[in-house]
């Protein structure tokens, strides 16, 4: 495994149902690094997010993904999670009878391998600590995955999994939804916490208000199943401004969503 | 379904078995076996007896050999909890009996008959005439267990009982009777297995409750046969004022199942409880029905089932609350999840409410589905194998029953039971 995480995506296209959303996506994520993707509805954002994870739903059908040099569209979906790559989703599942901290034992020695696996008291230790951070009650341990949770807990239960996990590179699909401010204040600090040369972040967003609390150092914006324009905080902060339809009129575009042909 | 033809020596034997029955039994089965000849074949409306093969001999069985290991794998033999043992139909194990509280009565059904006063309760809960089977099995059962809890008699154990098939072609046909006198207690765990050999097997079970005012009863009960055996089950309570009876339902079987368990609650204030299991394997089919019949004003009941059909198993639930005219004030709840786990089982939840009283509260909860694609991408998405993320779901789903079933042993049997099964 290199030293850097990195994940390298070449003219990446995926369908959903027959239907082509990504039309040739070119980015690379490495260590260290916090790229946000921004873009109206509609134009791709989280269809990337699910392929690189490997949701049965999208298929792809051009393009390359590799993550530390491993193609990463060759693997299931659990093998992708255990090479280090941890999606944050926009709506997290809810399970029945399963307690968020013994799925997250079973998920992080999953991610260990065996006979790597984490003893249970230090694992709950960990768990409460890191809890305390994102200003969880400890009681979320004990209750069912998700199920019951306010939108906000979701997240920051997202949040939670990621710092449990320790994952190489992060994809925090809208991550933002939803929150309130305090809320925001909240998943961004857990955020922050866990940057570092060890770590590569993806945030995937409509609206600037995450990245006054988490900085990007690029920042990418999609249109029509492609990355359009590429630049770094300041390009946000245009955004933010002037909205996108200067970045439309530029490029010519006129409907920005994948649903206008090309 | 027809009695074998017989020669008129078996005919000898059948009449052997019965022989030792007191007058009043003896009665009671004759009026039981013209009700048979007369009622006609029992329809239900999800389950087709027409291609199923059994056929039975109501004589005694052998002398059986080598029980205790099929026991052992379901209770503690020699454990502290009172236990009997019947296979086929004969008691070949009493234990635990020396620490019953004052007054009661645990003892075989054939037993404690030579009373006419417990024949006389024989029929009570779940009649005579009900239907042909209930009329056979009354005509010809063979044993079962027998309790009787005197008022404010408090059993703090769990009175165990394993009924174990291991010879086929008979019929078993066990019939239990359990009394709560006034403000009594009692905990049972009822459990029928056969051995994998034993095929095209006709097995009718009969438990009748009767909880009288105040009391409490907590009767379990766990099922699991083998394929191409046919099983008909009945296990009912009548309900005194202010009395509790709480089921907790395992039915595990691979042969052909109908059951129905259920309550009526008479008495002002009584209350039921059910929680039921259900998981089919192989080619199954299971008819189950839990039946809840409030007759008085505030009873209260409250079900709820999951079930899980893998392979070519069919699995029908319904849930049946029933509040009659004059029962005001009651509260019925009920809900059913079931969950297809391959493409060629099948599940039906059927919710019926009946309700023929203004003032009451009734819901109910119904669903019938599959793994969800998104629970699995969303487990599998931090790292967990697909097969181990299948297994989270599915006991997860089965998680709440679980929790609820009120005793551990009841529970570590099923576990067990449902790990083996699930692979």
């Amino acid at each position: 495994m290199a030293n850097i995480p990195e994940l390298a995506i070449h003219g990446l296209q995926a369908s959903v149902e027959g239907k082509e959303i990504l039309r040739g996506v070119n980015l690379t994520v490495r260590g260290g690094e916090v790229h946000a993707i921004m873009g109206p509805n509609g134009t791709g954002k989280s269809t990337l997010a699910s392929s690189l994870m490997g949701h049965p739903k999208y298929q792809v059908t051009a393009g390359s993904a590799m993550l530390d040099g491993e193609d990463l569209l060759a693997m299931k979906v659990d093998e992708r999670a255990r090479k280090g790559l941890f999606l944050a989703m926009q709506y997290p599942s809810e399970v029945t009878g399963v307690s968020n901290a013994n799925f997250l034992r079973i998920a992080l020695n999953s991610r260990r391998g065996e006979g790597n696996e984490v003893p249970v008291l230090k694992f709950h230790k960990e768990l409460q600590s890191k809890m305390k951070m994102l200003s969880m009650d400890p009681s979320f341990a004990e209750r069912y995955l998700n199920e019951g949770f306010s939108g906000g807990e979701k997240k920051r239960n997202e949040i939670l999994q990621m710092a449990v996990l320790q994952p190489r590179i992060a994809i925090l699909d809208e991550i933002d939804s939803g929150l309130d401010i305090d809320a925001l204040k909240i998943v961004a600090q857990g955020v922050n916490e866990l940057r570092g040369p060890e770590l590569g972040v993806l945030i995937i967003t409509h609206y600037q208000r995450i990245l006054d609390y988490v900085k990007p150092d690029y920042v990418h914006v999609m249109m029509q199943g492609r990355i359009v324009r590429s630049g770094g905080q300041e390009l946000a902060e245009e955004l933010e401004a002037r909205g996108y339809d200067w970045i439309k009129e530029e490029l010519g575009i006129v409907d920005e969503t994948v649903s206008a042909g090309v | 379904m027809s009695i074998t033809q017989v020669s008129p020596e078996l005919e000898h034997d059948i009449q052997k078995v019965f022989e030792s029955d007191s007058a009043a039994l003896k009665e009671f089965r004759g009026n039981a076996q013209q009700r048979y000849q007369e009622l006609p074949e029992p329809h239900f409306d999800r389950s087709s007896l027409e291609n199923r093969i059994y056929s039975f001999i109501p004589i005694e069985a052998n002398e059986p050999t080598d029980w205790q290991k099929a026991v052992e794998s379901l209770v503690d033999l020699n454990g502290e909890h009172p236990l009997l043992v019947f296979v086929d139909d004969r008691l070949v194990h009493l234990g635990g009996l020396e620490n019953l509280p004052n007054g009661v009565t645990v003892k075989t059904l054939r037993e404690a008959a030579q009373e006419a006063n417990v024949v006389a309760l024989l029929g009570s809960v779940v009649p005579v005439n009900e239907n042909k089977w209930i009329a056979l099995q009354s005509a010809f059962w063979q044993n079962g267990v027998y309790i009787h809890a005197p008022k404010n008699a408090v059993m703090p154990g769990v009175i165990q009982v394993v009924h174990l098939t291991t010879q086929k072609g008979r019929g078993t046909f066990p019939r239990n009777l359990i009394v709560a006198d006034a403000n009594s207690q009692l905990s049972v765990l009822d459990l029928y297995v056969a051995s994998d050999e034993v095929e095209e097997e006709l097995h009718i079970g009969i438990t009748e409750v009767i909880a009288a005012e105040g009391s409490q009863v907590s009767y379990g009960v766990i099922t699991n046969f083998p394929k191409q055996t046919t099983s008909y089950w009945v296990r009912r309570a009548k309900a005194a004022r202010d009395s509790r009876v709480d089921f907790t339902v395992g039915e595990l079987g691979e042969g052909y199942t109908i059951g129905e368990f259920g309550s009526l609650l008479e008495g002002e204030g009584s209350s039921s409880n059910g929680h039921a299991v259900a998981l089919g394997t192989g080619r199954a089919h299971m008819d189950l029905t839990a039946k809840m019949v409030h007759v008085a004003k505030f009873s209260q009941s409250d079900t709820s089932a999951r079930g899980v059909m893998q392979g070519r198993a069919d699995g029908v639930y319904r849930g049946v609350t029933h509040i009659q005219k004059g029962a005001s004030g009651a509260v019925g709840e009920q809900s059913e999840r079931l969950l297809m786990l391959s493409p060629k089982s099948r599940a039906d939840a059927i919710p019926m409410l009946l309700i023929d009283e203004n003032d009451v509260k009734c819901g109910h909860a119904a669903s019938v589905g599959q793994i969800s694609e998104e629970q699995l991408f969303y487990l599998m998405s931090r790292g967990i194998s697909e097969a181990e993320a299948k297994r989270m779901v599915v006991w997860g789903f089965l998680d709440p029953v679980l929790a609820a079933l009120p005793v551990d042993r009841v529970r570590q049997a099923v576990v067990q039971i449902l790990e083996r099964k699930m692979n």
